[in-house]
């Protein structure tokens, strides 16, 4: 806490701007895997409850509430039975542990980020480390959709890409930034 | 040595306001997706019941980060990258960004109060249900969360448009939320 009074030295600007990516990256990943975590426990798997859903139930005061038409209203429960039949047994358990795991690292990158921008000797090590993770992250997450089907891939691939290729990016410069570091 | 840093607390505080915020806007985003309410349908009862107890939980810790703030004032950042419109644009911001994340999460609370439907905090302890169901007024405060949230966001991307501008001009100013 004594930083708390010492004067703001600065660090290389590489790692300033690495880290102020991997910050603002974190916080959106925190939430978009938070987000995927509660869509798997909140949508049950088929045969947990029924296989088929019954009809949409949509009175007109919740879609004139909502802003609905009857066809969107009876649409949401078709595109909850589509996830549920394209899901593969093992696909919701998957998705609960790799989206409970990137939600870890995504704090870890907002910390590392943090660390980046303070410029601490570690940091660059520690970067290259957790976006290496989360590329891994990214890939799992690919390769569990590729197995699914089109509904899924649809869903998901075009993201995971965007996400590999964020964090791919962000690995590459640590790494850079690292040897910069030592040879410098 | 001036007192140039935020203190712990407020820097804490500030990033876990940073996830949540955005943690609510996506989720609100998907579950609005999900089927409307109804006996065979209660699929929203989980993320609605997340929602409002994160939005509730933010009031306080805003009020904490207020309270922090406030009591613990760092000196103003001195350095020629800071000119005195970006101390203005920044002073603004901060203020209503303040406000609007307030009305946001109050009008969400009090919407939610006239929907007929109750809150239990955390899933511990129910809160009193001061409201009464009315379509009416859940409309409007409904309407009043809806356009004070995209106002949030937009707000939260001058925001963050201003430390991305400071972290990679190097100037040191943007550390002074990320030491603890």
């Amino acid at each position: 806490m004594s930083e708390n009074v010492e004067h703001l030295e600065t660090g290389p600007a590489w790692a300033s701007a690495l880290g102020v990516v991997a910050i603002v990256l974190g916080v959106l990943l925190v939430a978009a895997h938070g987000n995927e975590w509660i869509t798997q426990y909140t949508i049950p798997a088929v045969g947990e409850t029924v296989s088929e859903l019954p009809p949409a139930d949509c009175p007109q005061d919740e879609l004139e509430e909502e802003g609905l038409t009857v066809a969107q209203c009876e649409q949401m429960v078709s595109n909850l039975q589509s996830i549920r039949v394209s899901r593969p047994d093992w696909f919701r358990s998957s998705q609960l542990v790799v989206s409970a795991v990137g939600t870890g690292l995504a704090f870890a990158s907002i910390l590392v980020g943090a660390a980046l921008v303070n410029y601490r000797r570690w940091a660059a090590g520690a970067a290259v480390v957790v976006f290496g993770a989360l590329v891994a992250v990214d890939v799992v997450t690919f390769i569990t959709a590729v197995q699914t089907g089109p509904i899924l891939r649809a869903m998901y691939l075009w993201d995971a890409l965007l996400w590999f290729c964020l964090h791919l990016m962000m690995m590459l410069g640590a790494i850079v930034g690292a040897q910069h570091e030592q040879t410098a | 040595m001036a007192n140039k840093a935020y203190r712990p607390t407020a820097v804490i505080t500030h990033w876990l306001i940073a996830v949540s915020i955005f943690f609510l806007f996506i989720s609100s985003w998907w579950m609005l997706a999900l089927p409307l309410p109804g006996p065979e349908f209660q699929f929203r009862a989980f993320p609605f019941q997340l929602h409002k107890n994160l939005g509730i939980t933010l009031v306080f810790l805003l009020f904490l980060l207020l309270y922090v703030r406030l009591r613990h004032r760092p000196v103003p950042e001195q350095s020629p990258a800071m000119k005195p419109w970006m101390h203005k644009l920044a002073a603004i911001d901060h203020v209503i960004l303040y406000l609007v994340i307030f009305a946001c999460c109050i009008s969400g609370y009090i919407s939610s109060s006239f929907s007929g439907w109750g809150t239990t905090l955390w899933w511990s302890v129910d809160l009193y249900h001061w409201g009464w169901e009315d379509e009416d007024l859940n409309m409007l405060f409904s309407d009043i969360h809806l356009w004070t949230c995209w106002a949030l966001l937009g707000l939260i991307a001058v925001h963050i448009s201003g430390a991305i501008y400071h972290a990679f001009g190097n100037d040191g100013i943007v550390r002074r939320m990320l030491r603890l």
